[in-house]
């Protein structure tokens, strides 16, 4: 929370009074969480688990925080699944091939930037609706994915590349501090730097953004980029994690990962929202399916239960700042 | 065969041709998805079967994984089409109740694999059972527990025919043993990834989990990734009998899979629907037994499908439940 009271202080004024009232919101519908699952379960506020929790959130966290500057410019990113899916099987291979964890890393990032790219040039230069833009590349990509895997799995990668998901340093999980470190990159880039306030310009109103002369169209693919690059994190780390990959490992992320921002605050009208919003958001998704598998919820209520608690996360926020 | 050219041209993702023979006869094998192995399994048994044989196989199979409305359209195109015979995997047994109807209104052979329709008329079904394939997979696991101790059941999509029947097979197993405790039985839809979170949320409120049944193969997998993050040991069952829980049998971190059987199941269903074509006698129902693969029978599984023959006719019928 210092982090983004800090962050929020530089920005324009306007800013900070909307971003602390939903960070508030949000903290208390995840505060309340915790509290009722800690009061439930005598397994949930245990260090072990925070952690554990904690390494959950942050894949769905790299996918959807890169996620949340193309919600914010008013676009959407439906390929980052498909994405994840790609740049995870390519970067196997490399790394099967070569032996080198390294270049097979260099890889999937570079596939999910590609991607990314791709995504914002079809959005900014060819005016494509980001929304078909990207429905289309999610094709693309599962065509190109199960083409190439032909639903096999490649599994097994060396000790070293699997610390980046399953390692620990001092007692911690290394996807945490990843986490943590790209939640303060965002963090700073969006709410501190004039390229991140365009990005919010753009998303709040794009005939003064034009007319203010911010270059949109780069910023754009700026934004397609890094939502892209991030999908490339997500795979690696899942791959380091998982020791697997296959085709179809991001198709289940896609549309968490899109809740997670918009639980966090975001607006798909674009201007609104964070990336430590989208964090919470994230959490409050993995404390769902935390909380549900430590309570041993019934598998025929967990779709229930999830989305019940999910429309209260956001109604609590609303009815908050009606209130407010 | 120029039309199945044209429909290859159009339909690049959704409908590979396979086979160079030139023959007469021509297969359209369905199977639900690109993404779960076990089709790809079905496919390259349909094929083999069909090279043995001298005929030409056409796969139809959803580019959205498990689409009903896709397979309706894609049983659309081929009645237009007139293959001479379908070997057909419902996407959804109920719901593709009218589209084998189209079917068989269209006076084209079909048999019924893998998922028994709830409707329509087949040359023959072949399938597996997945009561006894859980049955039969979870009594192993518990005898080589000892008949004692800690077990917990990850659970498929919920409501998918194979999950309702395996899992009820784990709990038939689990009351043949008094002395085993069931902690907790949970969804983790089939996803590798799921199988690992699911599994490291499940260790927070169980000290002591001796045993972990798995509706799949691919959540098995997941859950020993949990396990070794943990330093924990647990003895571990999958279904599917795929290559990676083969591989993990031979490193002994996977104690067994369930064998579907899915070669099997493409080679005799397609060796029916050829049968059937040149008028000689064939089997109205194969219902498989399941294969339990550890580590003292898994050599056999142990090599490329495409490395793999189909049986014998005679073998056929020596399994085979009804005949004709």
């Amino acid at each position: 929370m210092s982090i983004a009271s800090n962050a929020s202080a530089g920005a324009p004024r306007i800013h900070l009074s909307q971003d602390m009232q939903q960070i508030i919101y949000r903290l208390l519908a995840a505060g309340l969480l915790c509290l009722a699952l800690s009061l439930a379960t005598d397994a949930f506020l245990t260090s072990n688990n925070i952690l554990n929790v904690l390494r959950q959130a942050s894949l769905l966290f790299f996918l959807a925080s890169g996620l949340t500057l193309v919600i914010l410019t008013g676009g959407l990113d439906l390929s980052v699944g498909a994405n994840i899916g790609l740049s995870a099987c390519l970067a196997a291979t490399v790394i099967k091939a070569t032996g080198s964890p390294i270049l097979g890393t260099l890889t999937g990032l570079a596939t999910g930037c590609v991607i990314g790219i791709c995504n914002g040039l079809m959005v900014a230069k060819l005016r494509i609706p980001s929304f078909i833009a990207t429905y289309g590349m999610l094709w693309v990509l599962h065509g190109i994915t199960y083409y190439y895997m032909a639903g096999e799995t490649i599994h097994g990668f060396p000790p070293g590349f699997r610390q980046i998901g399953s390692g620990h340093f001092l007692g911690i999980p290394i996807p945490v501090y990843l986490m943590v470190g790209f939640l303060v990159a965002g963090t700073v880039f969006a709410q501190r730097t004039v390229w991140g306030q365009q990005i919010y310009a753009i998303g709040a109103n794009p005939v003064a953004a034009r007319l203010t002369g911010i270059p949109i169209d780069r910023r754009l693919i700026l934004v397609y980029a890094f939502s892209g690059a991030m999908a490339g994190v997500a795979s690696i780390v899942f791959l380091a994690r998982l020791n697997s990959a296959e085709g179809d490992i991001g198709e289940a992320l896609t549309l968490p990962a899109i809740a997670a921002v918009l639980i966090g605050g975001a607006s798909l009208f674009g201007g609104v929202g964070s990336v430590f919003g989208t964090f919470i958001g994230a959490l409050i998704l993995t404390l769902v399916l935390n909380g549900m598998n430590l309570l041993s919820v019934n598998a025929n209520w967990q779709p229930l239960v999830t989305g019940v608690i999910v429309i209260f996360a956001v109604w609590l926020d609303m009815y908050g700042r009606r209130k407010a | 065969m120029s039309n199945f050219k044209i429909l290859a041209a159009a339909l690049p993702f959704a409908v590979m041709a396979t086979g160079a023979m030139a023959a007469d006869e021509t297969i359209a094998v369905f199977t639900k998805n690109q993404t779960n192995p076990y089709f790809q399994t079905v496919r390259v048994g349909a094929d083999a079967a069909a090279k043995s044989m001298g005929a030409k196989v056409v796969h139809y199979i959803p580019t959205k994984p498990d689409s009903i409305p896709e397979q309706l359209s894609q049983i659309e195109d081929v009645i237009v089409k007139k293959p001479s015979a379908i070997v057909f995997v419902p996407v959804d047994y109920k719901a593709m109740v009218p589209g084998v109807e189209q079917i068989n209104d269209a006076k084209i052979p079909v048999v019924n694999v893998t998922d028994r329709s709830a409707g329509g008329k087949f040359l023959a079904f072949v399938g597996a059972d997945d009561y006894s394939l859980g049955l039969e997979t979870a009594r192993y696991l518990l005898k080589e527990m000892g008949g004692k101790g800690n077990v917990v059941i990850l659970e498929g999509v919920k409501g998918s025919l194979t999950n309702v029947d395996r899992v009820r097979g784990f709990n038939d197993a689990l009351k043949e043993f008094k002395d085993v405790k069931l902690l907790a039985s949970q969804p983790a839809n089939y996803q590798r990834l799921q199988g690992l979170q699911v599994m490291e949320n499940l260790m927070q409120s169980h000290p002591q989990i001796d045993g972990i049944l798995a509706a799949n193969d691919a959540m098995a997998v997941g859950a020993i990734e949990a396990l070794d993050g943990a330093n924990r040991k647990a003895k571990v069952v999958g279904i599917n009998g795929t290559k990676e829980a083969v591989d993990a049998i031979k490193a002994n971190k996977l104690l067994a899979t369930g064998d579907y059987n899915g070669f099997l199941q493409g080679c005799i269903g397609t060796m029916a629907a050829i049968r059937a074509l040149r008028n000689e006698t064939i089997v109205t129902e194969v219902v498989l037994k399941p294969t339990v693969v550890n580590a003292s029978n898994y050599q056999p599984y142990d090599r490329p499908l495409e490395s793999r023959a189909c049986p014998s006719w005679s073998e056929v019928e020596a399994i085979s439940t009804k005949t004709n």
